[in-house]
């Protein structure tokens, strides 16, 4: 009961400063506008308590992404990548003449991706391992060089741009004890066990550094959502 | 009940009420707090101004969808005006499916204020291509390879500004503004196989892991969060490039604010679980 | 209209159509020193073109503001124009050569911002040439082969004899959260997160699960798993099914639990949600990839007041997990659990292997720095050793 009270309480002042900051601002006279608010609201609703308009919001966001996928995905890789090279800009014929290796180039990729669909069926399920063995072992052999590069070489060479610094020697120290804490070879134990210790610490402290930019980054999707708001829908700031 | 139990049972509902208030009313009453420029930003921004005018195009993927618009959004709207008030040429591309509508969208809320941008000689938007690591890596062998036209069917050989942009060569600077681990890959295909100069605008969640590579050198900057776009908007601002609204600087206002909420509700709930635990004890000891 | 504007353009760019007539003309001053020699390091099919820039960039009359680069059949030409770089510049790689060991000649000019062009330069001659290796990365090759030597070293020892790997925290847990579901009489929630099966976080997640789901099969507890992809959903009922076979309990297996949910972010987290309120399990695991729909997830489970058990290998994602579970699995810690797990000798060499690439990385990076700290302090070659140890690591 008291909750109910609270609640009407809680409507009519939201309604008392929406209604007084149309009259005072400059509302948006798009349609679209208004849909993407009333959305947005819908959304925020969720946060007092799970209810329909939150329900509705949320499933047609589900649907609009996945079609929106779907459309995007079927235009740019299948007809600019397979409908139009086989049937439009024919990239095989070259001067009125045949040539297979361009055409087989299309093909080829193509038919091993149609077993992808395979994972529908009970019995020629097993066929999508093709499709999966290519995507996993040209990436492995592309990745593995250059990530060697970017990952150990670049990373190593960076740790040990070192000067007589004390920030130099936290890096190095925080480097050596976290690759400690992953040495699953050996139990923590004496000597080993305070250092993985001091890298749990180093560990810790990065999640740290990056929880606070998470609160940033969430408090920034607030902000982006308040500026619609007030400058995109109501007009209320300037 | 005691005060700090009360505390730990605090509804929810009203830390939202408070967070909500303290991004909405500096909105209303703006405070202006003064922001300090970072390296990493001002990188970023040197690395543009560098870039010769009506030269070498600077590359942007927004590889971003609208859930991390609002951190995003800024950069890219800061980082086409410095280019189109400075006649740079710009190169925009998705390897994020939702990418193509950002970068759409922030060139229709740009390209108003510069009637004389034409599509194709002052810039180029290429669309997206599905694939990213065989995109970025085929980008370093030619660009025609991924994208043989842009984003409106015209073949990029008759587009004037592509005539002697083919790969990386031709290509001043890359930035990538994204919402994901895709820098990752621009590092690995781009920075590491065909030394491509990189800068990134990143949310603020994956900001701290990339920290090693702006430490690196492989990033040559990087816009990290809403601040990180507030700060490339000071720095455009400064140079008297524009006087165009600018998102993020209003909005750091607000962070700011929600940030301090946020602390002193850190410390007030520490304090309530240490004080009702000890609380608790004493009260089994006492039995 | 793009085509008409394309053509305008070229014709005002081409060097060709310079009117010459113009009574002054002040020339820059050719690019000099010019030599052509085969791209390194690639597979033919191009040439890379070097030069001094102009005594007019940058300094002298200051007017140059792009190299024009032209290539010959002949030592006499005629030259065609192949590309343009910008000033400063001492290089363009032309990689339009269309065959290999054929020599072909270059010149540049220089050409200021009204169009004029200096006069060529000297001819320069160059044949492109495919090599089999890059000599930039020997760096790399020696690293991969080496590393390579211990996962093959360790994977073979593997499967000779059992190989120690340290005990992580969070498996311990996973017995005490399956019992503690019992108790309660609540089921278990597994979620793989949102990763295809090629993912090695979602392999390892579903090793655990095998571990799981041999625990509910003997504690008689309901495993419920919603599922992102529909080919880690058959895998991960494959896998129960073994377990609770295993654990001689095939009948109790229900494929049923094991369901397929959605493949949009948010969609399957808020599905996930809504299980987790409507069965209030005692136990959750969040295992496998995670992207911003894992807080949402701890958070829903965490007020559930289940035991919450989750890993990952992303690390944006860890400070949530740890924050909001009992048990996190910390990167690799998740793939040495599931090597623990499976004994599968493959894994565990592996785990070794990479144990001991990380003790080579230590060294390198201990050695460094005792070089760089005598080197700083001039004692000695060690500055230069040090030097040269950087650079190793700097090439390619």
């Amino acid at each position: 009961m008291k909750e109910r009270k609270g609640l009407i309480i809680g409507s009519v002042i939201l309604i008392i400063i929406f209604i007084g900051m149309l009259i005072k601002g400059e509302p948006s006279k798009n349609i679209m506008v208004w849909i993407a608010a009333i959305l947005t609201l819908s959304i925020y609703s969720f946060l007092y308590r799970d209810n329909i308009f939150y329900k509705f919001a949320e499933h047609l966001f589900v649907g609009v992404s996945v079609g929106y996928s779907v459309s995007v995905v079927y235009q740019n890789a299948f007809i600019r990548r397979v409908f139009d090279p086989l049937f439009i800009t024919r990239t095989y014929i070259v001067e009125g003449q045949f040539h297979i290796l361009p055409f087989l180039a299309v093909v080829i990729p193509t038919l091993i991706g149609l077993l992808m669909v395979s994972v529908f069926t009970k019995r020629q399920a097993w066929l999508i391992r093709i499709p999966i063995a290519f995507v996993v072992g040209s990436y492995a052999g592309m990745s593995i060089s250059p990530s060697f590069q970017a990952n150990i070489f670049e990373q190593t060479r960076s740790t040990l741009h070192i000067a007589l610094s004390i920030s130099s020697f936290i890096m190095i120290f925080g480097v050596i004890t976290t690759l400690v804490y992953f040495f699953f070879s050996k139990e923590h134990k004496g000597f080993l066990g305070r250092t993985a210790n001091v890298g749990i610490w180093f560990i810790m402290i990065a999640f740290g550094a990056s929880f606070g930019y998470t609160v940033m980054a969430r408090i920034s999707l607030l902000i982006g959502r308040m500026n619609f708001l007030l400058y995109d829908w109501l007009g209320v700031i300037k | 009940m005691n005060f700090w139990k009360k505390v730990m049972k605090l509804n929810r509902r009203w830390i939202f009420l408070l967070i909500a208030l303290a991004v909405f009313i500096p909105f209303l009453k703006p405070l202006r707090l003064p922001l300090s420029i970072t390296k990493p930003a001002k990188d970023v921004f040197d690395a543009v101004e560098s870039i010769p005018p009506e030269g070498p195009p600077l590359l942007i993927a927004t590889d971003y969808a609208p859930s991390t618009a609002p951190e995003l959004d800024p950069m890219l709207y800061a980082l086409l005006r410095h280019c189109f008030v400075t006649k740079r040429r710009v190169m925009l591309l998705a390897l994020y499916p939702q990418g193509a509508g950002m970068a759409q969208a922030g060139l229709d809320f740009i390209l108003p204020e510069f009637p004389d941008v034409k599509s194709g000689e002052d810039y180029v938007f290429l669309g997206y291509q599905p694939g990213v690591q065989a995109v970025v890596m085929s980008l370093g062998e030619d660009v025609r390879l991924a994208f043989p036209t842009d984003a409106y069917g015209v073949s990029l050989d008759s587009l004037p500004m592509m005539e002697h942009v083919r790969n990386y060569d031709d290509i001043a600077l890359v930035v990538d503004l994204a919402g994901s681990s895709i820098p990752i890959t621009w590092v690995i295909y781009a920075v590491a196989r065909y030394g491509q100069r990189l800068g990134v605008g990143v949310t603020a969640v994956s900001a701290a892991q990339y920290y090693p590579y702006l430490n690196s050198g492989q990033f040559i900057g990087m816009l990290g969060g809403l601040k990180g776009a507030a700060e490339y908007e000071i720095l455009i601002q400064q140079k008297g490039y524009t006087e165009a609204r600018q998102i993020a600087t209003i909005g750091m206002d607000s962070q700011s604010i929600a940030h301090l909420v946020i602390l002193a509700l850190i410390i007030i709930g520490n304090i309530a679980f240490f004080a009702s635990k000890s609380h608790k004890k004493k009260g089994t000891s006492s039995k | 209209m793009n085509v008409l504007l394309a053509i305008l353009f070229l014709m005002q760019q081409t060097p060709d159509s310079l009117s010459t007539d113009t009574v002054e003309i002040v020339r820059p001053a050719p690019p000099t020193d010019v030599i052509a020699m085969d791209t390194p390091n690639d597979v033919g099919g191009s040439v890379s073109v070097q030069w001094e820039i102009s005594e007019d960039d940058g300094k002298g009359l200051n007017n140059v503001i792009l190299y024009n680069v032209f290539r010959g059949q002949s030592e006499e030409g005629p030259f065609d124009y192949i590309g343009t770089v910008g000033a400063g510049r001492t290089s363009y790689d032309d990689q339009t050569v269309e065959k290999d060991k054929v020599t072909y000649y270059y010149i540049v000019k220089a050409q200021t911002k009204e169009g004029v062009e200096s006069e060529a330069s000297n001819v320069a001659s160059g044949k492109a040439a495919p090599q089999w290796f890059h000599h930039g990365r020997w760096n790399i090759l020696i690293l991969g082969i080496l590393f390579a030597l211990f996962f093959a070293f360790y994977i073979r020892m593997a499967k000779g004899k059992e190989l120690f790997i340290r005990k992580i925290a969070g498996l311990d847990a996973v017995e005490e959260a399956v019992g503690r579901s019992t108790e309660m009489g609540k089921p278990v929630l597994f979620c793989p997160g949102i990763g295809y099966l090629y993912d090695i976080a979602t392999i390892a997640a579903l090793t655990i699960l095998g571990r799981v789901a041999k625990k509910t099969a003997e504690y008689e507890t309901r495993i419920i798993m919603p599922n992102y992809d529909p080919v880690v959903m058959s895998a991960a009922q494959e896998i129960v099914k073994q377990s609770y076979t295993e654990a001689g309990r095939p009948d109790d297996f229900n494929e049923k639990d094991i369901f397929y949910l959605t493949q949009d972010q948010f969609g399957f987290a808020a599905g996930v949600d809504g299980i987790m309120l409507r069965e209030k399990p005692g136990a959750i695991f969040l295992q496998g990839v995670f992207y911003a729909e894992a807080l949402i997830l701890a958070e829903t489970g965490h007020s559930v007041g289940a035991i919450q058990i989750a890993g990952t290998d992303r690390v944006t994602l860890l400070p949530f997990f740890i924050s909001a579970c009992d048990y996190t699995l910390i990167g690799e810690e998740m793939f040495a659990a599931s090597s623990y797990l499976s004994r599968d000798p493959v894994m565990l060499g592996s785990i070794k292997g990479s144990d001991a690439a990380k003790v080579a990385i230590i060294s390198v990076i201990l050695v460094g720095a005792i070089l760089g700290i005598l080197g700083g302090l001039n004692i000695g070659p060690f500055g230069t050793w040090f030097q040269s140890l950087v650079n190793w690591f700097g090439r390619g």
